[in-house]
């Protein structure tokens, strides 16, 4: 380990860097612009960093900084970047002191960073534990009765979860005498591959990653977390540490190269299912709109597994854009519930949306256009992202998870519409509507983020050659 | 056979006080048992070689941790929360879940074979002390994660303060 | 840069840069639309008119000098393509957005754009009083785009994109005026009925694509004349498909009966899509897969059968229409129904080049009917009208000079010039017969008869309505470029100085002539042109000297069975309901609890069922989940472990 090690980490740094000086800062002068606008500073500043990476950096065993890494990383910190736009307005007369949410927000970002670099399980631990212990106290940040029952739900379940994961981890160590991703595989051939100890290991770690990820059947959480949460913050949590965690497992299998277990297969295949009909089933007749995009991001995160399973070079380059456009939507989505929220509540019954073309035609368009890529309707990023997990799916021959996805697909359709129904319809009675005006710059996120998705949605070109360009190194 | 009697002993004492700790009524005596059952816990650490481990074992849960719970406990004076009814009518199916496992684990259990050693096998360690070895590898190899672990006890304390103050204003 | 950027425009200096421009054309008018769809009832009126009639000028323009480039200095094989992006890749499967320029493209291009200028600029002044004025211009426009998409498409996805746009365009034009419920239905009768055809299409695209592994339509063509032989079933299979589609587009028999419907949408529209650019989209079509047909010698055959008899049919309901529009709209029929007929015959050439005459004469037709109606409160009964010749003189002039294009009244006019070539090679050509050749010559009496009993009707005799408007510069100064347009339209092509069929022999191979001597091409033009004024005479004879004589013949009950029967288009909507529409409602009806309707029904319950079943596992109660998050870990450890 040398100096030279620490050049490619500088993008972490400057994050870890900046929540210190955030802090210290506080201390001195109490702001919320400053603390916001260094927030950004730093993320923008890690952001660029990235780019000074030079090919790929293994920093000891601990760390990789490939483009994958770098990738996840940047979609990591552009997806906070939005987070911490999103909440400046929302936090504002929700709690006295809203300075250190932001300190918060970088150390968790941080985590989930760390994770898309790990290749080790010490440092995915501590990446998690770094991201989970600074979520619980996001969620529970504005102190009312669901924020603090949903924090204490996540600690009590995370730290549960934790436990599995660190017992699987405990056993895999025992059966090959190594932490590291890479050198695991070699430790697996040399014991033949058959051991029930080594299975029994990869199903608890899976355990713990899958309730970091909310697959069914480790999502029960979810729904509460989510409704629970302050608007912004479930965004975080949906997409900042799903991202993190994905892009680690997607790592892992890889190179511990999971087709080689048939039967670690059948388990991913079984979450895949699971989450998909749990999922969807669940949102069908769901009141509360921000339990409809939990139970939603289930079902998305199955069709994820889907592409997981998926072989060949299809599989890095559909699950990318799928969380890219997952990342998207899912932003955009509860960009707009955030925008809506008035103080004394968030917006999130579905009648509260009731005739919102009427007063806000274009948050009401947006959140259409969100709807849609979420249902995957052409034109969107969500389409694309869709047709290439089908492909991909259909490419490896899984032709009963390709089923289980387009009759999932059909469910999910169902649910989407009728929120988007419900937007046109005659305006109701709802408190949410009488909203004074939009923050301006909630709004500016919301028309890029659309933009971006309907980009995506026809010219998805530069990003497939992006992600191809990083899967040839991967 | 010695060892193995010690170890089964501790193993049923840490499974019953574990039990005892989530089923007590009175957090104080949960706390008590806690106590206990860390000092089993630390005996196990004696057992596998590890004494530095056993140290911090007794020295932070059992010395500072558990004592902080009991003030805890105490300034707050649990007498209501201490009498209610507590949510445990699922308990058959809680049972059959952790006997699942139990099963799943011990089914699968008797293929382990050990993997290969690392550089700190027991008997450099021995030659080493315990104290030594762990500092060396924890400020060669694992000396990032080691300072990263600094962030996750600032987050926690930046959460604490957090959640629990009101007004931050200095 | 300023100098750079005058290269782009300046036709005669650039060299393939004025090709790399392509985009722009459809670009402009999708521009358009956005900017009027996105604003909405809250542009004024003023800038909606310049945004939606620019941007078409501004393609319009492009196009001209793409154009002007295009024939001064032709691109290699006489084609170009641009491609500006892929849009998904999939192995084979690889969907571009490609536009492709030869010389039916750019004829097709240059007809839209300026047409579709042209009439933009008269629905200015046209629909000044209307409410959902940038609403019309927005939807217009969209029309523009996908009429540009569909006819510069190099891949049939592409292809298919702009068909449905144009298809739903139409709909949403013929229902402009949704609150009167005729004009909604009338505007889901063209939409179901060109889906009909759509169906039939689509099939023969995915035939195509998975029988040739490709969706580039000239790699199609190229894959399709090597893989199959003259005749062989996938081709006959592919070929009636795709005529399928074209004739559900261009309402021809048996798929006709949606266009005298659609001109319930204002009379711009009907001049657009349903006379100039939308309903040929079939001829293009077929002139666009004709390798395709010349494999199929059958469908080719088909093509002009129904050619000639929907010429036939159409010219005698226009001849007893009472609505000036519908009377259009039957000649629109069967003027396509020639264009038919040159296709089914192998002339390709002749049937693009009375598409584009065609487009000329009847969208002034159109918009001079637009004039009429307009000037006489929305009348549309010529029975009601009379005598406007004195009031509305412009009107009058460009009118006739439309008439007698669509007449071929000889050699003046553009539709004589190619009329007369498509009647010539339904003789003359390998594939053509003295039948066609009949066909084709009955067609022209009747048409010149119902052009000019409209004619007579409303321009000469008693004037029976007041003149309440007359049309002002914007609407008069396109009936006069169309009249212009009408009348030199058709020296492109004379016998002997064929510049027309040179340009596009490239794109379109011309006709093979076999049967030379058997009735010269001279006395076959004065032939036409001698039944086209015989024509003229009649209609002058029944409809102006003596309407006694067509009264008398009407109220006499045979008569009057024939009119009625001719009124209603040869009963096709009556025997369409009868045979189709009602079976359908009471098999709709009778079924509706059915064992299909059982699985969704049975869907939608299970999906409720497993809702309410699994949402009781979400009871909030933190020891629930964990025991969740325990169960799945000993599910996990099973599946793994055990199986």
């Amino acid at each position: 380990m040398t100096l030279n090690d620490l050049a490619p980490l500088i993008p972490l740094m400057v994050i870890a860097v900046s929540s210190v000086i955030i802090m210290l800062g506080i201390a001195f002068y109490r702001s919320r612009a400053f603390s916001g606008l260094l927030t950004l500073a730093g993320i923008a500043v890690a952001f660029i960093t990235l780019f000074g990476v030079q090919g790929t950096r293994q920093v000891t065993s601990l760390l990789i900084l490939d483009d994958y890494a770098l990738f996840y990383i940047g979609l990591i910190l552009a997806a906070s970047f939005v987070v911490a736009l999103l909440s400046s307005d929302y936090l504002e007369g929700r709690r006295e002191n809203i300075e250190e949410f932001y300190i918060l927000l970088l150390l968790s970002t941080l985590g989930s960073s760390v994770l898309a670099a790990s290749t080790h399980f010490v440092s995915f631990f501590i990446g998690l534990e770094i991201l989970s212990v600074s979520l619980y106290a996001l969620i529970a940040y504005t102190r009312n009765e669901l924020n603090i029952e949903a924090g204490v739900k996540y600690l009590v379940l995370a730290a549960a979860s934790s436990a599995f994961l660190l017992f699987g981890i405990a056993l895999l160590y025992g059966e090959t005498g190594t932490m590291e991703f890479s050198r695991m595989s070699s430790g697996i051939s040399a014991q033949g591959i058959n051991k029930g100890m080594l299975l029994t290991g990869f199903a608890l770690v899976l355990t713990g990653v899958g309730f970091k990820l909310a697959v069914a059947p480790f999502h029960m959480w979810t729904p509460d977390v989510y409704e629970g949460a302050p608007a912004p913050v479930t965004a975080f949590v949906a997409t900042v540490s799903k991202g993190g965690v994905f892009a680690l497992l997607l790592r892992y299998f890889i190179q511990v190269d999971m087709h080689a277990y048939p039967s670690l297969f059948g388990a991913v295949a079984f979450i895949a299912v699971a989450s998909m009909f749990a999922g969807n089933l669940l949102a069908l007749l769901q009141k509360n709109i921000k339990r409809i995009l939990a139970y939603s991001s289930i079902a998305h995160l199955g069709y994820l597994l889907v592409a997981f399973l998926a072989g060949g070079v299809m599989r890095v380059t559909a699950v990318t854009f799928y969380l890219v456009a997952y990342f998207i939507t899912t932003l955009g989505a509860f960009g707009v519930v955030t925008m809506l929220s008035g103080k004394e509540r968030d917006a999130d019954a579905v009648e509260d949306y009731q005739g919102l073309f009427r007063h806000r035609p274009w948050l009401a368009l947006i959140f259409s256009a969100m709807l849609f890529s979420l249902a995957g309707i052409p034109l969107t990023a969500g389409f694309i992202g869709k047709f290439y997990i089908v492909a991909a799916g259909a490419g490896s021959a899984l032709w009963l998870l390709v089923i289980m996805l387009v009759i999932n697909s059909a469910i999910g359709l169902y649910y989407y519409l009728r929120i988007i129904v419900v937007l046109y319809a005659q305006p109701g009675h709802s408190e949410v509507s009488a909203v004074s005006s939009l923050p301006l710059t909630g709004s500016l996120v919301l028309v890029l983020l659309t933009v971006l998705l309907l980009w995506l949605g026809v010219y998805p070109e530069p990003l497939i050659e992006m992600i191809h360009r990083m899967t040839m190194r991967f | 056979m010695l060892a193995e009697g010690i170890f089964i002993y501790l193993a049923a004492a840490i499974t019953i006080l574990s039990v005892l700790v989530i089923t007590r009524k009175n957090p104080v005596h949960s706390v008590i048992t806690m106590l206990v059952l860390f000092f089993h816990i630390a005996a196990l650490y004696v057992t596998l070689n590890a004494e530095f481990l056993a140290a911090v074992q007794v020295i932070v849960y059992a010395g500072a941790i558990l004592v902080l719970f009991l003030f805890v406990i105490l300034l707050l004076n649990l007498k209501e929360e201490a009498v209610a009814r507590r949510y445990v009518g699922p308990w058959p199916l809680g049972l059959m879940a952790a006997v699942g496992l139990f099963l799943a684990i011990i089914v699968s259990l008797d293929s382990f074979v050990a993997g290969p050693k690392g550089a700190f096998t027991t008997e450099v360690i021995k030659a080493e002390t315990n104290t030594k070895a762990l500092g060396k590898i924890l400020f060669t190899e694992y000396l990032y994660p080691f300072e990263v672990v600094s962030i996750v006890l600032l987050v926690a304390i930046i959460g604490a303060i957090v959640l629990a103050k009101k007004r931050l204003r200095s | 840069m300023f100098s750079k950027h005058w290269m782009l425009i300046a036709p005669a200096r650039c060299g393939a840069e004025m090709m790399e421009l392509l985009w722009l054309i459809p670009a402009f008018p999708l521009a358009g639309f956005l900017a009027l769809a996105v604003t909405g009832a809250r542009m004024p009126k003023r800038l909606a008119a310049i945004i939606g009639t620019g941007s078409v000028g501004a393609s319009a323009v492009v196009a001209l000098f793409i154009g002007m480039h295009f024939i001064s200095s032709p691109p290699q094989g006489h084609l170009s393509s641009q491609t500006l992006w892929t849009w998904i890749e999939i192995g084979e499967f690889r969907p571009s957005i490609t536009f492709y320029l030869d010389p039916l493209s750019l004829v097709m291009t240059f007809v839209v754009t300026f047409v579709g200028f042209l009439i933009h600029l008269y629905s200015t002044e046209f629909m000044a009083e209307e409410e959902g004025y940038s609403r019309f211009f927005a939807y217009m426009n969209l029309f523009v785009c996908s009429m540009l998409i569909l006819v510069l498409a190099d891949n049939l996805l592409l292809l298919y994109l702009g068909w449905e746009g144009v298809g739903l365009c139409s709909y949403l034009l013929i229902g402009f005026w949704y609150k009167d419920h005729a004009n909604g239905r009338a505007a889901m009768k063209a939409f179901i009925v060109t889906r009909v055809g759509d169906t039939s299409m689509a099939i023969g695209f995915i035939l195509l694509y998975f029988n040739l592994g490709t969706l580039n339509i000239q790699e199609i063509m190229q894959r399709a004349s090597q893989a199959w032989p003259v005749g062989s079933t996938f081709a006959v299979a592919a070929a009636a498909l795709l005529l399928g589609g074209a004739l559900g587009k261009s309402a021809q028999l048996p798929l006709q009966t949606w266009l005298p419907d659609a001109m319930a949408g204002p009379t711009p529209v009907s001049a657009l899509i349903h006379a100039a650019t939308m309903v040929t989209a079939g001829v293009y079509l077929i002139a666009r897969t004709n390798v395709l047909f010349t494999l199929a010698p059958v469908v080719q055959e088909a093509v002009a059968v129904i050619g000639a008899l929907t010429l036939l049919i159409a010219g005698f309901s226009a001849l007893t229409q009472h609505d000036i529009k519908r009377v259009l709209a039957y000649s629109t029929i069967s003027q396509i129904g020639y264009m038919f007929l040159a296709l089914g015959v192998g002339a390709w050439s002749a049937a693009l080049f009375h598409f584009m005459t065609h487009a000329f004469f009847k969208a002034l037709l159109f918009l001079g009917a637009g004039a009429v109606i307009l000037a006489l409160d929305y009348e549309h009964n010529m029975f009601r009208m009379g005598g406007l010749r004195k009031e509305l003189p412009l009107t009058f002039w460009t009118f006739l000079i439309g008439s007698a294009s669509l007449s071929a009244l000889p050699l003046v006019t553009a539709g004589f010039y190619s009329k007369d070539l498509i009647l010539w090679y339904s003789l003359s050509s390998e594939d053509g017969s003295p039948w066609f050749w009949a066909a084709g010559m009955a067609g022209a009496l009747l048409t010149s008869i119902y052009t000019f009993r409209m004619v007579f009707l409303i321009f000469f005799g008693a004037a029976k309505g007041r003149v309440s408007r007359k049309p002002g510069m914007t609407m008069k100064f396109p009936l006069l470029i169309l009249a212009v347009l009408s009348i030199i339209g058709g020296f492109v092509e004379l016998p002997r100085i064929p510049i027309f069929s040179e340009f596009v022999k490239t794109a379109l191979p011309s006709a093979k002539t076999l049967h030379e001597g058997l009735l010269g091409e001279g006395m076959q033009q004065v032939i036409a042109s001698g039944v086209s004024l015989i024509g003229v005479s009649i209609a002058y004879l029944l409809f102006l000297r003596a309407p006694l004589n067509v009264e008398r013949f009407t109220s006499h009950p045979a008569g009057k069975a024939l009119h009625r029967f001719w009124f209603s288009g040869w009963g096709f909507d009556w025997l369409y309901n009868k045979v189709f529409v009602g079976p359908f409602i009471w098999i709709a009806r009778t079924n509706k609890d059915d064992f299909i309707d059982l699985i969704y029904g049975g869907m939608a319950w299970y999906g409720r069922f497993f809702h309410v079943a699994l949402s009781l596992t979400q009871s909030g109660k933190v020891r629930w989940y964990a025991m969740g998050i325990t169960i799945g870990a000993v599910i996990t450890i099973g599946i793994t472990v055990f199986l």
